[in-house]
C-alpha cells in the first residue's frame, strides 16, 4: 500500500495498483480519484496500460497490489457480477450480441426490466440514439451506431460509474463530439465517467481530471496543466 | 495365387500408382503416401496379432481397451492443449460416455461379452467419442481466443462466467455433432458403414450386418453428444477463474 490519501471518496478511489501480464509489470503504484459527477480520462501513448487499468476497475483484471475502492468499499470485497453492473464498462469494440437493439439493452437484465420499453428507450436516448433503433436488428448497425447501443446497454445496468475505452475510435469528428457531449451530460446526472483516450483534444474538451499513464506510472492533474504542454508520451516539440 | 498374396499385392500396386501420380503432378505428396501407407500396414499387421493373442487370453482385453482410450485421449489431447489439463479432459470426455455405453451393451446382452465383440464395438465407441471431443474442444479453444471480445462484453454487462461461455459452448457441441448426424442420416444410402461392410466381408448376412450397425449407430449417437457435453464441461471448468473470470487459452 501507498501512504496515499484514505478519505472515503464518493465515486472511484485507486489506491497503489499494480498489475502486470505475466512477469512483465505493466502499472505500478497508481493512485488516482473519480468521484462521481466528474469526468476523469485516462491518457497515454499505446501500450501504457489505459485497457489494462479499465479492466482492473471492474476486476475483469485482478491487480498484484493495491486496491480500488467504490463509494469507500473496496471492490475486491464485491461479488464480481454486481460489481460490473455498478461498473459498467464499454470496451473498445462495441461488440454486439445476436438479435435486435433492444435484446442488446435487454441483455442480462431481471424481466421486469427487459420488458420496461420506456427505459431501454431511455437509455438509448442518453447514449444518442432514437427509440425507432429498439427494433432494428443489432448486428446491421454502424460502428458509431454500435458504439452507442454498447453505451446504452451499460445503462440499462443503471450503473453508478462508467468505464469507457476509447470510445470515439470508431467516430468521425462530429459522432465524437456528440458522444463528449453524452458522456458530460451523464456525469452532469451524477454518474462518475472514466474514460482511456489517446485523444488528448478530447481530453481536454471533456474531462474534469486527467491520470497520465507513463511508463506504468500514474501523474494526475487537470486537464490545462497535464495536456498543455503537448501530447502525453511524446516529447514536446 | 492365394488370395491373401493377391490382396497384399492389389493394395500395394495401387499405393504405389497413387504415389505415381502424386510424383508426376508435382504435389509433394508422394513421399508422405508411401509412408502412411507403410505405417498403416504395419500398425494393422501389429493389431491383428495383438487381436490373435487377446483372443487366445480374454483378460488382456481390459488392457487393450485401456490402450485404445489412452491413445484416444492423448489424440484428442494434443487438439486443445492450449487449455490447461487438456489431457484429463479428454481422458474423461471420452472414457465416461464411450465406456459406459460398452458396459451397458454387455450387461443388456446386446453383444457377447467377448473379446470378439467387446474389441470392435469398444473401438468404433471410442473412436467416435474421441472425434466429438476432438471437434468440440478444438472449436472451444478457438472461439474462447477469438470471442474474447465477445465474452469480455458479456462478463462487463454482470454474466457470471460460466453463463459468458454458455453460447460458445452450444456452438461447439452443435458443430460437433453434424458430421455422425449427417452419417446416421446417410447410412446405407451414400456410404456402407465400417461395421456392415466388415460384417459382410466376415461372412455375416446382410440382416444382421444392418441390425448391429443400426445399433452401433444409435448408441453413438448418445455418447457423441456426452462427449461434447462433458468436454464442455470440462473446458468451461478449465476457463473460468476465480472471481467470474475467464482464461483466455495461451495468454498469460
Amino acid at each position: 500500500m501507498t501512504g496515499a490519501p484514505q478519505e472515503r471518496v464518493d465515486g472511484l478511489a485507486v489506491r497503489g495498483l499494480a498489475v502486470g501480464h505475466g512477469e512483465r509489470p505493466v502499472l505500478r503504484d497508481v493512485s488516482f480519484d473519480a468521484p462521481k459527477g466528474t469526468v476523469t480520462a485516462l491518457v497515454g501513448p499505446s501500450g501504457a496500460g489505459k485497457s489494462t487499468l479499465l479492466r482492473c476497475l471492474n476486476r475483469l483484471l485482478v491487480p498484484h497490489d493495491g486496491s480500488v475502492l467504490l463509494d469507500g468499499e473496496d471492490t475486491a470485497a464485491l461479488e464480481p457480477t454486481m460489481l460490473r453492473r455498478r461498473a459498467g464498462l464499454v470496451g473498445q469494440i462495441p461488440v454486439m450480441l445476436p438479435g435486435s437493439v433492444r435484446e442488446n439493452l435487454a441483455y442480462g437484465l431481471d424481466p421486469a426490466a427487459a420488458a420496461d420499453d420506456a427505459a431501454l428507450a431511455e437509455a438509448l436516448h442518453a447514449a444518442g440514439l432514437a427509440a425507432a433503433f429498439l427494433d432494428r436488428p443489432a448486428g446491421e448497425l454502424s460502428g458509431g451506431e454500435r458504439a452507442r447501443v454498447a453505451l446504452a446497454r451499460a445503462l440499462t445496468r443503471k450503473p453508478e460509474l462508467l468505464l469507457l475505452d476509447e470510445p470515439t475510435a470508431a467516430l468521425d469528428a462530429a459522432a465524437a463530439r456528440h458522444v463528449g457531449a453524452t458522456l458530460r451530460a451523464l456525469a452532469h446526472d451524477g454518474l462518475g465517467v472514466v474514460v482511456a483516450t489517446h485523444d488528448l483534444a478530447f481530453a481536454r474538451e471533456l474531462a474534469d481530471r486527467v491520470v497520465a499513464l507513463r511508463d506504468g506510472s500514474a501523474v494526475t492533474g487537470a486537464p490545462a496543466e497535464l495536456l498543455a504542454a503537448g501530447p502525453v508520451g511524446e516529447p514536446p516539440a | 495365387m492365394s488370395q491373401p498374396l493377391v490382396q497384399v499385392l492389389a493394395s500395394a500396386a495401387f499405393v504405389l500408382a497413387a504415389a505415381w501420380l502424386a510424383y508426376r503432378q508435382r504435389l509433394g505428396l508422394s513421399r508422405s503416401l508411401l509412408t502412411a501407407a507403410l505405417r498403416a500396414a504395419v500398425q494393422l499387421a501389429a493389431v491383428g496379432a495383438l487381436i490373435a493373442l487377446v483372443f487366445k487370453v480374454p483378460v488382456l482385453a481390459i488392457a487393450f481397451v485401456a490402450i485404445m482410450v489412452a491413445t484416444a485421449s492423448l489424440t484428442a489431447g494434443s487438439r486443445m492443449r492450449a487449455l490447461p489439463g487438456s489431457r484429463r479432459i479428454a481422458i474423461g470426455a471420452i472414457a465416461l460416455p464411450a465406456l459406459s455405453a460398452v458396459g451397458v451393451l454387455l450387461l443388456v446382452g446386446a453383444f457377447d461379452a467377448t473379446p470378439r465383440a467387446t474389441i470392435p464395438t469398444a473401438g468404433i465407441l471410442i473412436g467416435g467419442a474421441m472425434l466429438a471431443t476432438t471437434l468440440t474442444g478444438r472449436r472451444l479453444v478457438e472461439d474462447l481466443t477469438a470471442g474474447a471480445d465477445e465474452i469480455e462484453a458479456r462478463l462487463s454487462l454482470g454474466d457470471r462466467a460460466r453463463d459468458a461461455l454458455v453460447p460458445l459452448t452450444r456452438r461447439a457441441i452443435a458443430g460437433a455433432m453434424v458430421p455422425l448426424v449427417d452419417q446416421t442420416r446417410s447410412a446405407g444410402l451414400v456410404t456402407l458403414p465400417g461395421t456392415f461392410v466388415g460384417l459382410v466381408l466376415g461372412g455375416a448376412s446382410p440382416e444382421t450386418a444392418a441390425r448391429v450397425q443400426l445399433t452401433v449407430l444409435l448408441t453413438l449417437l448418445l455418447v457423441q453428444l456426452l462427449s461434447a457435453l462433458l468436454t464442455a464441461e470440462l473446458v468451461t471448468r478449465a476457463a473460468t477463474l476465480p472471481g467470474e473470470r475467464v482464461a483466455v487459452p495461451g495468454a498469460v
